[in-house]
């Protein structure tokens, strides 16, 4: 393993972020390399001279660093088990592992990048076109496709990361902490607003952290570090580095992630100064490695003290450009030739050049690059003559243009316009709680920047509530308004003539301006269109390199202007965020009723209900049926919804959210309830209870507790004048059913202040009674189709209550039985459970509940629908079968006859419940049958695991038809 | 995301509450035609403006309120309960 030394940096400037005293060793492709601490991986890579950092996604071309700013995806790499890393915004970890993506087998011998000697192979709009036929063959496409044009690898067998999120509420909020965010942050604190900084590098300053130029007799980074220290002195503000706002949405709800962690901000105004990204140029070869932005470079030479070439050449088209160039003669690099794409640049900067003896060559352009796996020298072309001037070297520093960070604006509403002033896009409409400044509205010239942050800030502290310094905003406002009038192009997009083959647009996607050409050709000339057919602005960058050079080249083979052409819809998040920082801590609510540990511990199999956790079973469903059927079983059923109704009013309302009659329920008698929608489909069921004149106590299902309590405030919110009130008191209460013939004897034992007698307290009925001092409810009921008492308590008693029950049971052989035992119990009786035996369109009569139904009523929820339903007549029933050759279908099975459909098959019905019971022995379920095929005695075809089987209608209940065990 | 506020809680972000949907006058179940039960059931407005709406506060107090919201920008003019409602 070749130790790799960290050569060719600069002397120490005090713009640099590395600590040399610090050495941290790390692993690229199997080779160490050693880095200082401060250092990104990509900076690391590029001082020990490494140019080739990924294979790109189609042709497997070598890419090299381009950006440096976290926008590309050149220098994507995998990190241990995280894929698509951007390596050059990574600080270096001692140990860390890294990988190159979508190389194989490795970076320097790709066998994948023969597929760009075959062009035909991929052509334009390949996901469309290629791979598609013969069908047969598409698993063996999908294999080499997904190892061909994967970006990294997923580990499925990873640990998975700790994720959290914070909440942040502010007045102001700027994102992008360069000097436009940082004027505005001072403008906004000092008016006393409540202000949060937030910017994605590692400290603020934006670009003037790696530009050397004097500002105010100080260099730009020391300027900035003075600005960016005053900001800190507030205590009305908070700084957040390495963290990228990532959407905007509704009343300025923005996201944004730093490093595990997501925050969700509210802020009454947002300041949007996110900067730009300077964009590639077009020309053959344009993704050669050694080619790089001149922002990519100066953040080499000054943040990291690397210099990436010895012989560059420079394509410049505004100052910064120029200023870049001055950088290079400064870090020692020989420059071969500069090539200014303007008639006239900056004669200061040109005068510093011309001492410096660079070769200058003005209104030209390059019109291709050259090498063998990287930069080999260029062919520049006069705009004037289209003469050519050829020069060697290994570094290609392109600084020709930007492109406005402007998607937080664009989810904000502004509408983006192209302005041919400067050739950018640029935003206006936006909220009246969004403001712009600086090279996110496209302005690029340093006092304007600040002007604009410090008028946003101002004018966003004002809107926050911070105001008072009218004179100066209408001041700043006028003067903004007037050097915007001002502005020239710091953007130029060359577009050549000729058939160029490999000048990338999408370095993404591998897409050319060749490509871009043929798709138009094929028809798809929108924008729009266009994106979705070619891939381009779809790959990891976002468009963030490629959108504004495909809208021209969309523009020119359309022969339209940029204006006409217009821009693509630009959607959160800004840059990808990891599923990790989405998805947060695993917090999952759980609800455990408090005989919760008694069941664990008992050995229950725990299964999920909703959030609750219930026992499934405790280790032999049958048995369990088989106690509650011969002896006494008892069930933990906390979870049902439980309210406590008191009011004169209470009849009332219950007349209006049940479709049977409540008028007239005596005090100690309990009713089955049905619940409908407004729509006339079965909703919830339960029981209520009248424990006093004006007092009720109503249960509901586990899963509608919630909803049927918001129901009822409605209807005693909504101008129905009940006088009602109504409280939730599910986890207040816990609940346990104790069920079968010996249920009586066992409660005999222990219960005071009831007299259990079947005459003196029947089925359906409710008393208030005691059982070692503690008040319980018990109520007369049987899901379980056995004599059985639901006994409620005030929940801290519960696991009392029920170990009480369990020991006085003791000599009658109780046992405790699972929700599954319950599921047995009730589908042998033929109860129905609502939403699992009905669907979102089941009405009462369908059901079989029409009993349940009284239409005379004067009014109740759903009962036009009702009315209606109950003329029409039902086409389908639900009713119970069974399995005369002892089959057990599966729970939704579809029932079938011969007919059209995909296999000659017509479905008329399918299976909800079904069970082998225990107690008849043999298979018994519900199924939904078409009316005329739902008469006892009829038989229908179910298709069980793609087998014919029969299944035969009877009558309900399966057990105890006349209810004598519920009577006893 | 949209701010709601609670009359009783004060303003809170939209995920804690719950969406009861457009306000709508509903016909005498006894007497309305199909038709109208149709009309009332399945049948929305759906204005581009400012549309009265209920909204449950789910995950805080339980109050039922009425929000008058722009259907284009989201901006909620005002919330009230039932009783404070504008006369007609
Ligand atoms: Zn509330």
């Amino acid at each position: 393993m070749a130790i790799q030394a960290a050569v060719g940096r600069l002397p120490e400037t005090p713009s640099q972020v590395i600590n040399r005293e610090k050495i941290v060793d790390f692993v690229f492709d199997g080779k160490t390399y050693t880095a200082y601490e401060g250092d990104t991986i990509a900076s690391a890579l590029v001082a020990a001279g490494v140019m080739t950092f990924s294979r790109s996604f189609k042709y497997h071309r070598r890419r090299g660093l381009l950006c440096a700013a976290g926008a590309c995806p050149n220098c994507l790499v995998q990190v241990g088990d995280e894929a698509n890393v951007r390596s050059c915004t990574t600080p270096v970890q001692a140990g860390m592992k890294v990988e190159a993506q979508n190389a194989m087998p490795s970076l320097d011998v790709d066998v994948m990048s023969a597929t760009q000697l075959v062009d035909s192979f991929l052509p334009a709009g390949f996901y469309y076109k290629a791979f598609i036929r013969p069908q047969a063959l598409w698993p063996t496409y999908e294999r080499f496709l997904r190892q061909a044009a994967g970006l990294g690898k997923i580990d499925p067998d990873s640990e998975p990361g700790y994720f959290d999120k914070i909440y942040k509420h502010v007045d102001v909020a700027v994102i992008g902490g360069g000097p436009a965010g940082l004027r505005a942050a001072l403008a906004a604190a000092k008016s006393g607003a409540r202000v949060i900084l937030m910017d994605d590098q590692s400290s603020p300053g934006g670009h003037l952290r790696y530009r050397m130029d004097e500002i105010d007799g100080l260099p730009a980074y020391e300027y900035v570090a003075k600005m960016a220290a005053e900001l800190v002195g507030f205590s009305n503000v908070e700084i957040l580095t390495n963290t990228t706002a990532v959407g905007r949405y509704d009343r300025n709800w923005v996201g944004a992630v730093t490093g595990n962690r997501l925050i969700k901000l509210r802020t009454k105004a947002l300041i949007v100064a996110t900067g730009a990204y300077e964009i590639p140029l077009l020309f053959e070869n344009n993704d050669l490695p050694g080619i790089m932005l001149g922002s990519a470079v100066q953040r080499m030479i000054h943040l990291w003290g690397v210099v990436p070439g010895a012989r560059a050449v420079v394509v410049s088209a505004n100052r910064r450009g120029l200023q870049a160039a001055l950088d290079l003669i400064a870090a020692g690099v020989h420059i071969e030739a500069l090539a200014e794409m303007r008639e006239e640049p900056d004669a200061d900067l040109i005068r510093k050049l011309s001492a410096e003896h660079v070769m200058i060559f003005k209104r030209t352009t390059i019109k291709r690059a050259w090498g063998i796996g990287k930069v080999q020298g260029v062919s520049l072309e006069s705009l004037h003559s289209g003469q050519i001037h050829e020069f060697p070297c290994d570094l290609l520093l392109v600084s020709t243009g930007y492109t406005p960070a402007n998607q937080l604006l664009f989810q904000a509403g502004g509408k983006l316009r192209w302005n041919e002033q400067i050739h950018e896009f640029t935003l206006d409409m936006l909220p009246s709680d969004v403001f712009a400044a600086g090279e996110a509205a496209a302005t690029h010239l340093l006092e304007d920047i600040e002007r604009e942050g410090e008028l946003a800030g101002l004018q966003a502290a004002q809107f926050a509530g911070f105001g008072g310094k009218i004179e100066k905003v209408t001041f700043l406002a006028a003067k903004v308004e007037e050097r915007r009038a001002e502005r020239i192009p710091w953007t130029q997009i060359h577009i050549a003539e000729d058939e160029a083959k490999k000048d990338f647009v999408c370095i993404c996607e591998d897409v050319t301006r060749k490509e871009i050409k043929q798709s138009i050709q094929e028809g798809f000339d929108s924008v729009e269109l266009l994106k979705r057919y070619s891939t381009v602005s779809m790959g990891p960058c976002q468009g963030k390199m490629c959108n504004i050079n495909a809208i021209h080249v969309c523009a020119h083979y359309n022969q339209k202007t940029v204006a006409e052409t217009g821009n693509t819809t630009s959607r959160p998040p800004v840059t990808p965020v990891t599923m990790g920082a989405l998805g947060g801590r695993l917090m999952e609510p759980v609800r455990v009723s408090p005989m919760h540990d008694w069941h664990v511990k008992h050995g229950a199999v725990m299964m999920n209900a909703g959030l609750w956790k219930r026992p499934d079973h405790y280790g032999d469903p049958s048995a369990e049926v088989r106690a509650v059927r011969e002896r006494v079983g008892l069930i933990d059923v906390t979870p049902l919804g439980k309210f406590h109704l008191r009011g004169p009013g209470v009849p009332g309302l219950l007349e209006r959210v049940y479709t049977n009659r409540w008028q007239k329920l005596d005090v100690g008698r309990v009713r089955y309830g049905l619940m409908v929608t407004e729509e006339g489909v079965v909703l919830d069921d339960g029981v209520t209870a009248r424990l006093d004149d004006d007092f009720y106590y109503m249960t509901a299902t586990s899963s509608g507790a919630s909803g049927i309590f918001e129901n009822m405030e409605w209807n005693l919110q909504s101008g129905w004048s009940y006088d009602v009130h109504l409280l939730n008191v599910t986890d207040l209460r816990a609940a346990m059913n104790l069920a079968g013939p010996r249920s009586r004897d066992v409660l005999a034992k222990i219960i005071q202040g009831v007299d259990l007698s079947n005459a003196a307290f029947p089925y359906m009925s409710v008393r208030q009674a005691t059982i070692a001092g503690i008040p319980v409810l018990l109520l007369r009921i049987g899901f379980t189709g056995e004599l059985s008492y639901e006994i409620h308590t005030p929940s801290g008693y519960g696991l009392h209550i029920w170990e009480a029950l369990l020991k006085a049971g003791e000599e009658f052989g109780i046992t405790p039985f699972g929700v599954e035992a319950q599921r047995i119990l009730r589908l042998e009786k033929g109860h129905i459970i609502v939403s699992q035996d009905t669907d979102g369109l089941t009405n009462p009569f369908e059901a079989g509940m029409e009993w349940a139904v009284k239409l005379d009523k004067q009014d109740f929820t759903g009962k036009a629908s009702l009315l209606m339903a109950n003329q029409k007549g039902v086409t389908k029933k639900l009713v119970g079968f069974e399995m005369p050759d002892g089959t057990i279908p599966e729970e939704a099975n579809q029932i079938v006859r011969p007919g059209n459909g995909p296999i000659g098959l017509e479905i008329i019905g399918r299976i909800t419940s079904v069970r082998r019971s225990p107690t008849l022995k043999k298979v018994i379920g519900l199924c939904w049958l078409p009316t005329e095929m739902s008469e006892p005695g009829q038989e229908f075809t179910i298709r069980v695991r793609g087998q014919m089987k029969t299944g035969r209608v009877v009558p309900l209940p399966f057990y105890d038809p006349d209810g004598l065990k519920l009577n006893s | 995301m949209i701010l709601l506020t609670c009359p009783n809680c004060g303003t809170r972000n939209v995920s804690e509450f719950r969406y009861g949907g457009e306000i709508t006058k509903r016909p005498n179940p006894n007497t309305a035609t199909q038709a109208e039960w149709a009309n009332y059931l399945y049948v929305r407005k759906n204005v581009l403006g400012v549309m009265p709406e209920w909204w449950c506060h789910q995950s805080g107090c339980g109050q039922w309120l009425i929000a008058e919201r722009h259907t284009k920008t989201h901006e909620v003019l005002k919330t009230y309960v039932w009783e404070a409602r504008p006369q007609e």
